[in-house]
């Protein structure tokens, strides 16, 4: 090869992968179209509906769906879905264009980013028309209301839980907690879990659980016990940097002495955890992971608790709207987005396919068409919520904008604290400073 | 521009030159003809990479989170990136990563060719089969497999067991992520591998003959004849994969599914990039961070072939 040769192909070369760099990146949310059977109406016509989910999830929106188009003949939606994180960066992009689904499931958390730019559809003039929330709780709609306009509504309600095994503490001998257990009874509990030295079948060691300071919403409720309302209705935040530092300070001797469920195994498991493969006693979650949990983890014997009672000496818990629909704003059949968002919200059918799998139904007709058959996931579900409701006693707190990402930056610093790579002092800098960049 | 002139000159050897005015006319068609041909290509270039590349070197410079349109923030970004512990780390991570993978999969290369030079029977299956893992490491499929071996009771993990060492999963293990990246690199040494062979048929039998003749040992006819000879190949390759190591992105975002975890430790710059772009919807950090990628990859190439007349050598060349 002579010298020209390679020095030209070498260049070229840089230059193309150079390029290629820059373009890069992103998953493709094509869709996944699924023309489900159009009518033969005299105005037909095609709307889009997206949502987040599993498999499970997926077949059960394609069996609704069914129905709809049975009953409007001359609607014909196209389905599409991905997992969550993907899901709001193919939002995100056709939020960029105005090319927005004409229905999407929604969550809270992302409500303030979308509508403050005026991309979500106010569906207020629908309701009444094509869309009837007789059967719904008020608060909650109002839930979906921001600067006076409805840009959502909520499918269900979930509120947080703890979820035991009951099977894993027979092993070890430790009692699940009272159902007044405070925060420090907690850590009692996973640290006398994790000392009972027992093992699962395969040899691996059992804990109580896991560090419960990783997730944010877990830090809100605690908030919300110490009377702290975390977000002013400005976008600022009613917490600081001491009320963090005294939450992550929570399980410091835990985290020190090793006695909850080792960060390293949780990251290898993913997207499976401790509790899932039967190797931790307990978890905190939100009420609707019942039926995930049962089907990951095999454990047919799954008990639920409220969560704990806070300083205050109450558990001030609070239902968070959860599955919203909303439609894009530049949608051309507002319509029949409204016809669908109706379907799906208040059919009693629709209510019985789904089960509590979204959470409880928001809508009457919804929760009074489940089948509640003794002992079932459902029904497990249902009676938690309706046995909490007398702690229910707080609204939920209402995401600022970039919600989202504080959220993540959050579970990221919580991660570097279990490794041990950050400080308490540290997470709390970062935290903070990241946060002013996001809500700005 | 080299290869032009050799064909119209080749091409005029063999026919009686044409009248002046022909001949200019006749070149200038084919230059139409040439762009013609080049259309498709020019479009991809112009409506794919050039207007997206404009694009993203004015979002640099601004503040967008696709919901509202581009703010103007002059350097702001450029400075912020100076002030954030994640920008160091990815990049700190991504420094170690090309400074360590790089020669590693190179010396790996070169090692797999030399022995692969030498004619024995069924050495076309040898190199298909050592080339192989090139044609599938990058791929998804490859980074989920990879993740699978190297986690708690994973076959590493087993291996390690057999030989008496504990070092459980690779996975979850912020100090050991590093060196499972490196290997994966450096398994799909096929492609410099290939370029090696090609670059060492060329080294003339005579050298090594007269070497041997003077009493040279192997290592000293490597570092002697072999390196020296293989410099423009090494040169080549060690450019090509020193670019491509900066661009590590699928198999990390598949490993630590897209967090850059455990505790930052594969937070590689693309990712990290992807992450302020597609995650946190600041498409202003993200394009300003691909611009200094740009600029560091350029810099480095510019280094190169600055400092490669002092060590690459072309057959035919007077000192």
């Amino acid at each position: 090869m002579n010298r020209f040769t390679l020095k030209a192909v070498g260049l070229a070369a840089a230059a193309a992968l150079t390029l290629t760099a820059c373009a890069g990146g992103g998953d493709d949310p094509a869709a996944e179209p699924d023309p489900t059977t159009g009518g033969d109406d005299t105005t037909p016509v095609t709307i889009t509906f997206t949502w987040w989910g599993n498999d499970d999830r997926a077949s059960r929106y394609e069996e609704s769906l069914a129905l709809f188009t049975e009953e409007y003949p001359h609607i014909t939606v196209q389905t599409s879905f991905q997992d969550f994180p993907n899901y709001w960066t193919a939002r995100a992009t056709e939020a960029a264009s105005r090319s927005l689904p004409d229905v999407m499931q929604f969550d809270l958390s992302y409500l303030r980013e979308y509508s403050e730019n005026g991309h979500l559809a106010d569906l207020s003039t629908h309701i009444g028309n094509e869309i009837d929330l007789s059967g719904f709780d008020d608060a909650l709609v109002q839930s979906g209301v921001l600067e006076g306009q409805q840009v959502g509504i909520p499918t269900s309600t979930n509120t947080l839980a703890l979820f035991y095994n009951p099977g894993l503490l027979e092993q070890t001998g430790v009692e699940a907690p009272a159902e007044d257990y405070t925060w420090e009874d907690y850590n009692e509990f996973l640290a006398a879990v994790s000392d009972a030295g027992e093992t699962t079948p395969d040899g691996q060691a059992i804990y109580g659980g896991a560090d419960y300071t990783n997730t944010f919403w877990f830090f809100l409720q605690w908030l919300v016990q110490e009377g702290v309302t975390p977000f002013n209705d400005d976008g600022t935040f009613g917490f600081d940097e001491s009320h963090m530092s005294d939450f992550l300070a929570l399980t410091t001797d835990l985290r020190e002495a090793g006695q909850v469920y080792p960060v390293d195994r949780g990251i290898q498991l993913l997207p499976l955890g401790g509790f899932t493969v039967n190797e931790s006693a307990s978890e905190f979650s939100w009420d609707n992971f019942l039926a995930g949990y049962t089907a990951d983890s095999g454990t047919e014997d799954i008990q639920m608790l409220p969560v704990p009672t806070g300083s205050g000496g109450d558990k001030a818990m609070f239902f968070k709207p959860s599955m919203l629909l909303s439609s894009g704003a530049n949608t051309e059949h507002p319509e029949a987005a409204a016809t669908l968002i109706d379907f799906l919200l208040t059919d009693p059918e629709v209510g019985a396919i789904f089960g509590t799998s979204k959470g409880v139904p928001a809508d009457q007709a919804q929760r009074d068409a489940m089948v509640l058959e003794e002992g079932s996931i459902d029904a497990t579900v249902v009676e938690y919520e309706d046995a909490v409701a007398e702690h229910v006693t707080e609204p939920v707190p209402v995401p600022v904008k970039g919600f989202g990402s504080i959220e993540a930056e959050y579970k990221r610093l919580a991660e570097e604290l279990a490794y041990g790579t950050v400080t308490i002092e540290q997470f709390v800098d970062s935290w903070f400073a990241e946060a002013a960049m996001m809500t700005q | 521009m080299s290869l032009t002139r050799e064909v119209t000159g080749s091409g005029g050897l063999s026919t009686v030159p044409p009248p002046a005015v022909t001949r200019r006319r006749r070149r200038a068609a084919e230059t139409r003809a040439g762009y013609a041909f080049l259309t498709p290509w020019l479009l991809g270039f112009f409506a794919l990479t050039a207007g997206p590349m404009l694009a993203s070197l004015y979002l640099a410079f601004t503040n967008y989170n696709l919901f509202s349109s581009p703010e103007w923030i002059g350097l702001d970004n450029f400075r912020l990136m100076f002030d954030d512990p994640r920008f160091i780390q990815s990049a700190k991570v991504t420094g170690i990563y090309v400074l360590v993978g790089t020669p590693v999969k190179l010396a790996a290369a070169l090692a797999v060719a030399m022995l692969l030079n030498n004619t024995r029977r069924g050495q076309g299956l040898y190199r298909s089969v050592f080339y192989a893992p090139s044609l599938i490491g990058a791929s998804v499929s490859i980074a989920i497999v990879w993740k699978a071996m190297f986690i708690d009771q994973g076959i590493v993990d087993r291996i390690g067991q057999q030989l008496g060492i504990s070092w459980g999963g690779w996975v979850g293990n912020p100090s050991m992520t590093m060196p499972m990246f490196v290997l994966l690199t450096v398994w799909q040494f096929g492609a410099p591998m290939v370029i090696f062979l090609a670059g060492l048929k060329q080294v003339p039998a005579e050298l090594y003959e007269a070497a041997a003749v003077d009493g040279a040992g192997p290592v000293r006819k490597f570092l002697k004849i072999t390196l020296p000879m293989l410099s423009p190949v090494l040169f080549f390759n060690l450019l090509l994969e020193t670019i491509h190591s900066f661009q590590i992105f699928a198999s990390a975002f598949i490993i630590s599914g897209g967090t850059g975890g455990p505790a930052g430790s594969t937070l590689f710059y693309t990712l990290y990039l992807y992450q302020r772009g597609f995650v946190d919807f600041r498409m202003g950090y993200a394009s300003a961070m691909a611009w200094v990628l740009v600029l560091v990859v350029g810099i480095i190439t510019f280094v190169f072939f600055k400092t490669s007349k002092s060590w690459v050598h072309y057959s035919g060349e007077t000192k």
